[in-house]
């Protein structure tokens, strides 16, 4: 592990980014796609073909600044899980130092998400109270595999999404540059992340094992529907109940975030957290 | 310090698709994607994260002070005069592309398990929401994953494990033992009069190229096919029997990687076949061969030759002066004295190897390009066969590595998946 902390920690004092004077806040925003429109929720539906242009870049901005939204409030989840995982261990460690690094970059990147969102719509999004008071139990009680796995989980979904939108001329500059900043930064994150997982679980036994994947696939659940919400179709002015409804059915959004999340599957299948049980979640979700 | 690729890379491209920072070449779509060589990491740009370790699926991938200093020059060597793509500039990324959504097949059957096949039922399980049938002869996924790929290389069977997975989702259906000829003509069961099995609305076709060709010379039939000869050493349950092994010399006729796995399994000596998966019957086999000296011997120049230069560097290393490269030699006759090549020379050998490629068999009911070796297609659409599709060395020929065939399946489900869409709803 401190062999993995110590390359990470190298690769971090190689590239850092630092959003606050990379950006320049102050720039003019356009009015380019808020992400890729294929991305849109509603992307491939009869509704999406009946908004016009300008409806649909706008749909795209909120439901962009909703899933940054949602990505600031699992990223407070994570510094949270880390901080009590490093609680007391050993403070010269290189492990202990990267998760301090971790959580510094989370700190950077938390700020960066909510200032961009604020350049990019006027209404504010917050993940819907079920998850959050949810997210507020997991932060608390979470540990080793499930709180490694899950942050793995989040970020991976966040970052097979953001690394379309950051090579996509369509998509606002703004959120592109961001996006990027985002993807390397997360690299690092994923590879300790998976480190640790594999560590955690080293030993652990079948009861334990369902357990565990029980409570990432649930978290897993609870992230992805939490991305947009009904806020999110009120916002860009469209008829709520129909987009929810087009929008569950869209088989072209599944498929994209199945295909997001196969490298995903594949780890959590190597290490034995897709379960029966599991499987049948992200199945639900759409992830698998 | 940065990442390293080292020449056991299986080329699927996982790497490229996490690397954060643009260094890992060359891309699919980019040349000298899926020509059978490797990929490298860029040193100028690479960050040292470790994603791509993280992900490759036959750790190749490795930290530059823990790899080989040849594969480090080697990587440096593949940038030396290529302009480093700056990652923060998005522009130089290659630009997504999509495939949107159309209804897509309901049932598909997958003819074959190895690498092609496996390949395209991932990728159907991501792209579609088909039950996915997959049958294979063999009571084994992985075709020459498992049955190929030499012993000494346990590395680059792991993504059998990845195979085993999927034919675990429940939209798999996985029929060992199964002959796709019974689906699609017998068994009582009768075709749809498009000439599909009953039920399904396509098929994928991923039976490889398994025969060996022939050089087409005289006393050929007593030389050993590489075919036989990999099956026999990686213990394909119905595998013939080798000839008997006799020594001093052994020529292998080929300038590919396989003929180099064969020399070198020739010439491993106890102590290095003991390190490999090698079942303990064709273990002491090798070992008691008495075979010395091999003569590995190209058709054409160095320069022509289709092995990549650590399968070379490995073989060098196993071998040294035991093993004799010869090129621009033809052999025209095979007789127990040994090999006479067309400048009347004779080289002597026990045994001749022949590994000079493979070509596919055809497919009952579908065209079949005999010079070839493949199945016409477009794109992995059977030409003048609607419904009907091809994946790995059947579609494009005996070339390229294990990976290369997770770009070449995605290319046969976009095309898949884009006509039965067409089909569904024509004019849209």
């Amino acid at each position: 592990m401190d062999l993995t902390a110590e390359r990470l920690l190298g690769s971090a004092s190689r590239l850092s980014r630092d959003p606050e004077t990379e950006i320049d806040w102050d720039a003019p925003v356009g009015d380019g796609y808020g992400m890729s429109p294929e991305w849109s929720t509603l992307y491939g539906t009869p509704y999406w073909d009946e908004l016009s242009e300008e409806q649909q870049r706008e749909l795209t901005r909120h439901e962009s600044a909703s899933t940054a939204t949602t990505g600031i409030w699992f990223e407070m989840i994570l510094q949270q899980l880390i901080l009590r995982d490093i609680y007391d261990k050993p403070a010269r460690s290189p492990e202990f130092q990267w998760a301090l690094t971790e959580i510094a970059d989370e700190c950077r990147h938390s700020i960066m998400f909510a200032k961009a969102t604020t350049r990019l719509v006027d209404p504010a999004y917050r993940p819907r109270l079920l998850a959050r008071e949810l997210g507020r139990m997991f932060k608390t009680v979470a540990t080793g595999e499930t709180a490694y796995a899950a942050i793995l989980v989040a970020e991976e979904v966040l970052d097979v999404m953001q690394r379309d939108w950051m090579r996509d001329n369509r998509v606002e500059p703004l959120v592109r540059t961001v996006n990027h900043i985002h993807v390397v930064e997360e690299s690092r994150h994923m590879v300790f992340a998976r480190e640790e997982t594999r560590e955690r679980l080293a030993g652990a036994g079948r009861g334990r094992r369902w357990v565990s994947a029980l409570v990432i696939a649930i978290a897993a659940d609870m992230i992805v529907s939490s991305m947009v919400g009904r806020e999110v179709y009120v916002n860009a002015g469209l008829d709520v109940d129909r987009a929810v409804r087009e929008a569950r059915q869209n088989e072209h959004h599944r498929s994209l975030l199945r295909t997001s999340c196969a490298n995903l599957m594949d780890f959590l299948g190597s290490v034995g957290l897709l379960t029966p049980a599991a499987s049948r979640v992200y199945r639900r979700t759409g992830l698998l | 310090m940065t990442f390293v690729i080292s020449g056991d890379c299986c080329s699927d491209a996982s790497c490229v698709a996490v690397c954060p920072m643009n260094s890992i070449h060359p891309a699919p779509g980019e040349p000298g994607f899926g020509t059978g060589a490797s990929l490298f990491v860029d040193p100028r740009t690479c960050i040292d994260c470790g994603a791509c370790a993280d992900i490759c699926p036959v750790d190749a991938a490795k930290p530059a002070d823990r790899s080989a200093p040849a594969d480090v020059e080697r990587n440096a060597a593949y940038f030396a005069d290529r302009e480093p793509l700056e990652a923060t500039d998005l522009d130089t990324w290659e630009p997504v592309s999509y495939q949107v959504w159309g209804g897509g097949p309901r049932r598909v059957l997958v003819v074959g398990a190895g690498p092609a096949g496996m390949y395209a039922t991932r990728e159907l399980l991501l792209r579609t929401t088909a039950e996915i049938t997959v049958v294979d002869r063999s009571e084994h996924l992985g075709g020459l994953v498992r049955f190929g790929v030499a012993p000494d290389h346990p590395q680059t069977k792991q993504i059998i494990d990845t195979f085993e997975r999927l034919v675990r989702h429940p939209r798999v259906h996985w029929r060992p033992r199964t002959d796709a000829a019974a689906l699609r003509s017998g068994g009582g069961r009768g075709s749809d009069g498009r000439g599909l099995p009953d039920g399904y609305d396509a098929v994928v076709h991923a039976i490889g190229a398994r025969r060996s060709r022939r050089l087409g010379i005289a006393g050929e039939d007593t030389a050993c096919t590489a075919e036989n000869f990999v099956a026999w050493y990686n213990g394909r349950p119905d595998a013939p029997p080798p000839p008997a092994l006799v020594g001093p010399g052994a020529v292998v006729v080929g300038n590919g990687n396989v003929a180099l796995d064969i020399a070198r399994l020739l010439l491993s000596d106890e102590e290095q076949l003991r390190r490999t998966d090698l079942v303990p019957d064709v273990r002491r086999t090798l070992a008691a061969s008495g075979i010395k000296k091999v003569v590995l011997l190209g058709r054409r120049g160095p320069d022509q030759a289709a092995y990549t230069e650590p399968a070379l560097r490995e073989l060098l290393a196993v071998a040294g002066d035991r093993v004799e490269l010869r090129y621009q030699a033809r052999p025209t006759a095979w007789t127990s004295a040994g090999l006479t090549l067309d400048s009347g020379e004779v080289i002597a050998a026990g045994n001749l190897f022949t590994a000079i490629g493979f070509e596919g068999r055809p497919v009952d009911g579908l065209p079949f390009d005999a010079e070839r070796g493949i199945v016409p297609n477009v794109r992995g659409a059977v030409v003048g066969r609607p419904g009907h599709y091809v994946a790995g060395w059947i579609k494009r020929g005996a070339r390229g590595g294990i990976g290369v065939n997770k770009a070449c399946a995605q290319e046969t489900v976009m095309t898949l998946v884009s006509s039965s869409r067409g089909a569904a709803s024509p004019g849209s």
